[in-house]
């Protein structure tokens, strides 16, 4: 049953993801290795979408994901599933409050996490960068993006615009 | 406040929650601290903080947090419910129209390069949680050690997080000492 697949998967990803809504990326990308729900470029535009449409990203994505593995109820599905840990959590934590943070226990995982989230984000963004490797046009692109944002960090919007623009520029050029 | 009313707040904070989990805050501020005095600012700065410090997406947590705070459980199933409806069906119409639309050349174009802006994008994130990172000999450690099982090992986001917090937790536990 591909529904309690999903269910299962997007409560993992709800449990584990850790640092905000790109946090999530590297669970959906082991999923689209896993399970055949979509394909990598498939991945890509949906976190495209995610971001440039309102509510929180993590949960776009969750939704789009859904979405495109099993229709409708997918999404849904995959929506409830991503946010039911964060419920149970929060009731827990709103009874303990200061006694949380104050934990031992608590501190070291939160601290271990962090490093953790980077390099698993890290991991996924050499993952998708070795098949461009070998596309020059794609290379100038994604460096230029880079140091364009060198001094702050733009809206997510803002990159989203200007490399869609650039490759409907390139198509241009290429059909003339 | 009813459940309804609570809905329809969480409703509008959703629609006009654009850009990540880091928007959202003053505009709870504005809805629950200004406009209505139903949170102190003191306890929405708490449970920004811990949303953060909470698995899950920080957008969520926090509604939910208020949610909880103003009517327990279903408060924060409301809040939950809530905050993702405008998102949800803007998604379910746009990938529909989306669909339809890729079949074009120029709207292909477009997503070539949509692909490489979330290769930047997520680079970026990598970025800024480095900044915002107290970075130390512990931190570049877990980070390098990660990364190295990573690249040579396919381990699964879970399998890594659960390895790598033991062995963090346990060492942090028998080097540092409970305090």
């Amino acid at each position: 049953m591909i529904y309690i697949h999903l269910f299962v998967e997007f409560f993992k990803i709800g449990l584990f993801s850790f640092g905000g809504g790109y946090a999530t990326i590297p669970f959906l990308y082991h999923i689209s290795q896993v399970y055949n729900w979509y394909s990598l470029d498939e991945l890509t535009q949906m976190v495209a979408v995610a971001s440039i449409t309102p509510g929180p990203v993590g949960i776009n994505v969750a939704t789009y994901a859904g979405l495109k593995s099993a229709g409708i109820l997918g999404s849904a599905l995959a929506t409830m599933a991503e946010m039911l840990p964060s419920l149970f959590l929060v009731i827990i934590v709103s009874k303990l409050l200061r006694k949380f943070s104050d934990n031992f226990y608590v501190k070291s995982i939160i601290e271990t996490l962090k490093p953790i989230s980077c390099a698993l984000l890290t991991s996924v963004a050499i993952g998708l960068l070795v098949p461009d490797l070998k596309d020059i046009r794609a290379l100038v692109l994604l460096a230029f993006l880079l140091i364009i944002s060198w001094k702050s960090k733009k809206d997510p919007l803002f990159y989203i615009f200007i490399a869609a623009i650039a490759g409907v520029l390139l198509t241009v050029f290429q059909s003339l | 406040m009813s459940l309804f009313k609570l809905f329809l707040i969480f409703v509008k904070i959703g629609a006009v929650l654009l850009g990540g989990g880091y928007v959202i805050l003053p505009i709870m501020n504005s809805e629950f601290v200004e406009k209505r005095s139903l949170v102190s600012h003191d306890d929405m700065i708490d449970y920004f903080a811990l949303s953060q410090s909470l698995p899950g997406i920080i957008a969520a947590n926090i509604s939910m947090f208020v949610g909880y705070k103003l009517r327990g459980k279903w408060g924060a199933i409301t809040a939950m419910l809530g905050v993702t409806f405008v998102p949800f069906w803007c998604i379910v119409l746009l990938a529909s129209v989306l669909g339809a639309l890729t079949q074009n050349s120029y709207v292909q174009g477009a997503l070539w390069g949509v692909g490489v802006s979330v290769i930047a994008l997520i680079m970026l994130t990598v970025r800024e949680m480095w900044q915002k990172s107290n970075k130390n000999i512990y931190f570049y450690t877990i980070f390098v050690l990660t990364l190295a099982t990573l690249l040579v090992f396919k381990l699964s986001p879970i399998q890594t997080i659960l390895l790598f917090t033991i062995i963090g937790v346990l060492y942090k536990r028998f080097a540092e000492g409970v305090k």
